[in-house]
């Protein structure tokens, strides 16, 4: 018998290899030896270890068989999967083909809208350009006030005095004329009607306020040179109208009323007929608005 | 030569019938194999060293096989999975291959 200090010092492996071979085996045979009085032993058929070693071919012949068995479902699944990785990988491709495609497409779009874009601000910027010029927008910056009131005698301001100043600024160089925030458009009109001047069809009560926008160091200057300024001012001087004129260094003018800009047409047919139709079209108008 | 005859037989036995194993038992077999093969050849080589047993060799068979599917058994309750497995296939990994060296010691004298 080995010491067992001996089987606890041994390594592991060592060990392991040293008693491959079942003690077991050593064992009988010794013990066997001492009975017969160390003869050998005679063999014995091995009937048992034959049935055994059948047990051992039966089991590996059910091991291999199982594995090929299983081999074919394993190898199926296998298939099945390199079939869904290839399909994935062709999904991808053309997704990224795809992804190509769009941003090709978004790159062209982009150019679209810059192209747009800048148009839209060239019309915004021209828009507002004519919009001041016409007087349909509202504008600001420096210019001349003028304030003009009836004279203290009883004289009144009447339309024929002020279109001679407007005329005269235009001729002076202002941009943009207003009176009492009422701007002046090329379809505007100076006109009295009963007492009261109406500009854009609005009546004006004194005083009358003229703010124009133009050069502040020219304006004044260049009015007086002009041949509508000067019948303005000998106007006022000969009636007794109090005025006076300075400069403003930020003036703003409000836009002229849209309505000025609506066109009326002459239309064709009896006045009956066209109540008719005029009377529909309000009810029409009217269901709009209800909407 | 009657083992021989014995293992023929085994293996014609499987091929003919070929038992379906219980899926439960499926996880033991390779390991039972192993265990059992060990087995086998320690009576290989008992047999050429002259001190084969039958009541040895039986024994040995039988305990390896349980032995071996109880250590993988309890490896999956445990939660340890195929690592108690891996370990008793190096154990008997070993023992085969020093047994087969001295089995080949016997038969062809190197």
């Amino acid at each position: 018998m080995p010491d067992p200090t001996d089987r606890v010092n041994t390594p592991l492996l060592t060990l392991i290899t040293q008693q491959s071979l079942d003690e077991d085996y050593q064992l009988v045979a010794e013990r066997r030896a001492a009975e017969n009085g160390g003869t050998p032993p005679h063999p014995r058929p091995a009937r048992i270890a034959a049935v055994v070693v059948a047990a051992f071919g039966l089991l590996v012949t059910v091991a291999a068989v199982q594995t090929s068995a299983n081999e074919g479902v394993q190898s199926a699944s296998r298939q099945s999967l390199i079939g869904q990785i290839d399909a994935s990988k062709n999904d991808v491709a053309h997704l990224q083909r795809r992804i190509v495609r769009l941003r090709e497409h978004n790159l062209a779009l982009q150019s679209q809208l810059d192209a747009v874009t800048s148009a839209q601000q060239d019309a915004a910027t021209r828009n507002e350009r004519l919009a001041g010029g016409s007087g349909f927008g509202p504008v600001s910056g420096p210019g001349v006030r003028i304030t003009v009131d009836d004279s203290p005698t009883g004289e009144r301001v009447v339309d024929r005095d002020l279109r001679p100043l407007v005329n005269g600024l235009w001729n002076a160089g202002a941009e943009a004329i207003a009176i009492n925030g009422q701007r002046l458009t090329s379809r505007s009109a100076i006109r009295n009607s009963s007492a009261a001047i109406q500009v854009n069809s609005r009546p004006l009560s004194p005083p009358y306020v003229v703010q124009a926008i133009g050069d502040p160091l020219t304006l004044e200057a260049n009015l007086m040179q002009t041949t509508g300024g000067l019948l303005f001012r000998d106007i006022a001087t000969t009636l007794g109208y109090p005025w006076d004129m300075d400069t403003v260094d930020d003036l703003s003018l409000p836009a002229a009323p849209a309505r000025l800009l609506r066109l009326s047409h002459a239309v064709e047919g009896t006045a009956e007929q066209n109540l008719h139709s005029l009377n529909s079209e309000k009810s029409e108008q009217k269901m709009e608005a209800q909407q | 030569m009657i083992a021989a005859l014995g293992l023929l037989a085994g293996i014609v036995l499987g091929i003919v019938f070929q038992p379906d194993v219980p899926l439960g038992l499926e996880p033991y077999l390779p390991i039972a194999v192993v265990a059992a093969l060990d087995a086998v050849f320690g009576g290989l080589r008992a047999y050429l060293d002259g001190i084969f047993d039958d009541k040895v060799f039986v024994v040995s068979f039988v305990s390896n096989v349980v032995i071996a599917a109880g250590i993988v058994y309890l490896g999956d309750k445990l939660g340890v999975g195929g690592q108690l497995s891996t370990g008793v296939i190096v154990v008997l990994g070993i023992r085969i291959f020093s047994n087969v060296a001295a089995i080949r010691r016997h038969l062809f004298h190197a």
